[in-house]
This record gives structure tokens, sequence and C-alpha cells, in this order.
């Protein structure tokens, strides 16, 4: 992995120069069809206790940084090529390497009048709610930290892309705009963080995640006022046990479906978004069998008091299992029932200094832990039920 | 601002001439709708987001926000399911990218001459 990262790192900058060298060469035709564009964050937290991102309790942490950069092509009027790299460092669980985010071939099929048909293939983005293709990108994120019991940070590797194709639908009437994806791909699951998630700290062996698909029917009207949107995923992880392990070769199914609503007024916004999850255990031996149901919602609301600054407010709910919201299953397992859940309350403010340079800050009021990363919270004995979370977010793009 | 000029949206003379709803024309604007009735690729010029005249724009002639574009092209951009409105640096970039580029659509304000662009009916 670390050698093709590297690989990677070479080409995108072969890519970039050649793109820089044809754009001062060729006319104008030329410098039309290919398009750069990127964007670089830098977060910075602090928490009354618990980690996030690094050591966040009782600090500064500046744990967080993305850059990313991306091109794109248009050989011909039919298909269009796109890639782009992402270095990503994370607190403990992403150590900061550049990765390929996505690799899109697009192809048009077929042309309506009013709209048209394609397909995608590579590595693509994967359609989750309102937020989940472009997470990483902070200008497109409504907070400095998305509602995590939805867009969770810890497993993001099972949500970002995954190396398959798609098959994608737009159609436009004086009703409203119709868009629907359809992708099957191997998802990039396969860190530890998403294991210890899964099946707690103590599992030695690896997941391997299996083909999955993910879909997303989406509806528009006003150009975009008001957004509608399903999203249904299916995905499957196969546990390989290490020599000793206590635990057989099980596996995961996990399988989330999501309602967004949103409103995009002039000054007001309000956005909500709905996830029911259903989670499957199968074969692991000494777990006997079980499946339980997890469920997220947040409701929030922004208000533009200016067109460069912006006000936002939200709550947002997650339990990992709607028949045990106490967490008694997991003080059965001798861990803190608050893991089993987490209800944020947060308030934030955005300037948008110029098109191009963006600050925010936020503060949430956090109660469970459900959501905090293993990798930066080693001994969950330790964390903590109510705590206070603050964060400031500088980001740049082009 | 918004009183003092109004906008038009103005295409290449190759463009076919039909009527276009609205909706439709904010299809094209956002990227839905990628290409003409005559199967050409759309090239779509727009000003950046804080000029004044992409704000009359986007107001008079799609009756939208500019934050409301910026969220569809950003998602676009970054999530690498297609491309952007290219981005012009003045007004007489505009027209002189929507004369020369066929299947081009951009805006301009009130009057200009040139024989290869013309309005594009919208209702």
């Amino acid at each position: 992995m670390k050698k093709f990262d590297y690989l990677f790192r070479n080409k995108l900058l072969v890519l970039l120069f050649s793109g820089a060298m044809s754009t001062q060469a060729f006319a104008d035709t030329w410098y039309d069809d290919i398009a750069v564009h990127g964007f670089a964050t830098q977060d910075f937290f602090h928490t009354s206790d618990n980690n996030v991102y690094g050591e966040s309790d009782d600090g500064i942490s500046p744990g967080l940084t993305e850059i990313g950069l991306n091109l794109s092509y248009q050989p011909f009027d039919r298909l269009n090529l796109s890639v782009q790299g992402l270095y990503r460092r994370a607190g403990k669980v992403d150590g900061g390497i550049v990765r390929l985010d996505y690799g899109v071939a697009d192809l048009t099929l077929l042309r309506f009048e009013s709209g048209q048909l394609g397909i995608r293939g590579g590595r693509i983005k994967v359609p989750f709610g309102l937020y989940n293709e472009t997470r990483d990108v902070a200008f497109t994120n409504p907070t400095i930290i998305l509602p995590q019991g939805i867009y969770f940070d810890r497993s993001r590797s099972l949500l970002v892309s995954a190396d398959g194709g798609s098959l994608y639908a737009d159609y436009s009437t004086e009703y409203g705009d119709i868009g629907f994806k359809f992708n099957l791909g191997m998802p990039l699951g396969d860190n530890e963080e998403v294991l210890s998630t899964i099946l707690g700290p103590s599992a030695s062996g690896e997941f391997e995640a299996a083909p999955a698909f993910a879909t997303q029917l989406s509806y528009e009207l006003n150009g975009g006022e008001y957004v509608f949107a399903v999203s249904y995923m299916n995905l499957k992880l196969d546990y390989k046990p290490s020599a000793n392990d206590f635990l057989g070769d099980g596996n995961t199914k996990i399988r989330p479906l999501l309602f967004s609503a949103q409103y995009n007024g002039e000054k007001f916004g309000l956005t909500a978004e709905y996830l029911y999850r259903w989670n499957y255990y199968s074969d692991y031996d000494v777990i006997p069998d079980f499946s339980f149901v997890s469920e997220s919602w947040y409701v929030q609301g922004s208000y533009r008091f200016l067109p460069s600054l912006q006000g936002i407010v939200r709550y947002d709910a997650f339990s990992s299992d709607i028949d045990d919201r106490s967490g008694k299953r997991s003080q059965a397992n001798g861990l803190p029932g608050h893991m089993a859940y987490a209800k944020d309350w947060m308030a934030g403010l955005r300037w948008d200094i110029t098109s191009s340079w963006m600050v925010r800050a936020e503060y949430h009021r956090v109660h469970g832990t459900a959501w905090l990363a293993h990798s930066d919270n080693l001994d969950s004995s330790e964390t903590k039920q109510d705590w206070n979370l603050y964060a400031l977010q500088l980001s740049y793009r082009f | 601002m918004s009183d003092t000029y109004a906008t038009d949206i103005v295409v290449n003379s190759s463009v076919p001439e039909y009527k276009v709803s609205l909706n439709k024309t904010r299809a094209i604007f956002t990227m839905r709708q990628r290409f003409w009735p005559n199967g050409e690729k759309i090239k779509v010029f727009t000003l950046a987001d804080d000029h004044p005249l992409h704000q009359v724009f986007t107001k008079n002639n799609l009756h939208m926000f500019p934050h409301q574009l910026r969220r569809v092209w950003d998602r676009i951009t970054f999530s690498g399911i297609g491309r952007v409105p290219i981005v012009v640096g003045s007004e007489e970039e505009m027209l002189e990218k929507v004369a020369n580029t066929p299947n081009a659509i951009g805006y301009l304000s009130n009057e200009f001459e040139n024989e290869k662009v013309r309005l594009f009916i919208s209702q």
C-alpha cells in the first residue's frame, strides 16, 4: 500500500506538470478541456475530556489535516476522466499518507433532451446522504465535525470510496430534478479502527470487505432549494481470524438506510437526516449469532447574517442498539454504558473570508461516547459521559 | 446593485433555437443537462461567485442564490462526477468566450453587439 501511495504521488505530480505544460502550450480549447482544483484544511481541537483527533483532552490538538488535489480532463464529449489525490492525517486513526481518493472514467451512454444515462468505472466516491461524497472537503461540509452518528469518521474507510462501477441517470422535469446512482464495488475498509469498532479491541484477526453496493435516489426542486434523498448500502465484512484467535471466521453485515431532506433558502437553511441501520453478526463461534438495529438522526438549522457569515445549530443523536439505548450490554461486558449512545448539541460560526479562504469555529456539548475513536481513547473505562469539544478550522480552496 | 442592470442568458449562434423552461435552464447551469437537443455538449461559462453580474444573473434569470449553485458545483468538482462551468474573469471575456466557443452558453448585461452571440429564450 505504501509503495502504491508513493507511486501515485509521483504520478499525480507528472499529471499536474503535464497539465500545466499543456495549458501553456496549447490554445484556449485545451485549457477548457482540463480543470484542476484543490483544497487544504487544518483543524484544531480541544476537549474537556476524551480525545478526538489526537490528544485534545486538556490540550490543543492540531490532529486533522486534509489536502486534496484533483484533475479532470475531457478527451471527447461523452467521456470525462477525473482523479483526486488526498493526503489525510487524523489523530491516531489515520497516519498521514497520500491516497487515491477517486479515479473515475465517466461515459455518457444515452443523451436525452432532459437528461442523461451513463456509467462510471474506477475508484468511485460512495453516494450516501447529503455529504458523504465530499466529506473531506471542508467547504462542502456544514460543520467541522459532520454528524457522527451517520458520517462516522472512525469507520470512514468503509464509506469514502470503492473500486468498481456505477450506473447513473439524471432527469429534469418541470417538477424537479431526479438523480439515481447504483454503485457496485470493493470498499476500501481494511483499517484497524473498523475492526475495533465492530468486534471490540481484543479481536486480533483482520477484516476483508466483500463487494458491496450503494444506491441513492435524489429529488431536487428549484435548482436545489429543496433536496430529498434516500440512500441504501449493503456491506459485508469477512473476518479472518489470527493464529490463536478466540473468534471463528465469521462475518458482519451492515445495511444502512438513510433518509435526507434539506431546505436551502437565501438566508435560512434547514437540514435533517434519519438513519436506520441493520447489523448482523454470524459464525463467530464463541459469540452466538445476533443482530441489532442502530439509529441516528439530526436536525440542523443555519442562518446567513451576511452572505459570507453563517451561524449554525444542530442536535444529533445516535443509539448503537435501539433495544439497548442505555448500554446494558456494554456494562455486562465490563465497558461503560455510555459507549452505546451519543447526543451532541452543537453551535458554530462560519466566515467565508474570500471565495478561496474560510475560517470557522464550533462548540459541541456531547452526552455519550459512542463515536469516539478507539485509537485515540485506548482505555474506554477512562472516557467520560459528558464532555465539551471546541474546534477551529482554516481552509483554502481553488 | 440588482436594480441598476439586468442580465440576459446568451448562447453561441451554433446552438439550436428552441424555447426552454426555467427549470431546464437551471438544469443547464447546474450541469444536470449536459447536451443540447442536437446532441452537442453544452459549454457553460460563468463569472466568479462574488461578481455583481453573477449575483444578478443567479437571482433574476435562474431565481436561485449563488450559494445554491456553489453547493451543486462543489459536489461535482470534488467527487469526480463531471465538470463545472468555466469561470471567466470579466464580462468582456464572457462575450469573447461565448462568441468563439461552439455550443457555449453564458450571460451578459444589457446590450452587446456580436453576430456570433444571440439571446437564449428561457420562459
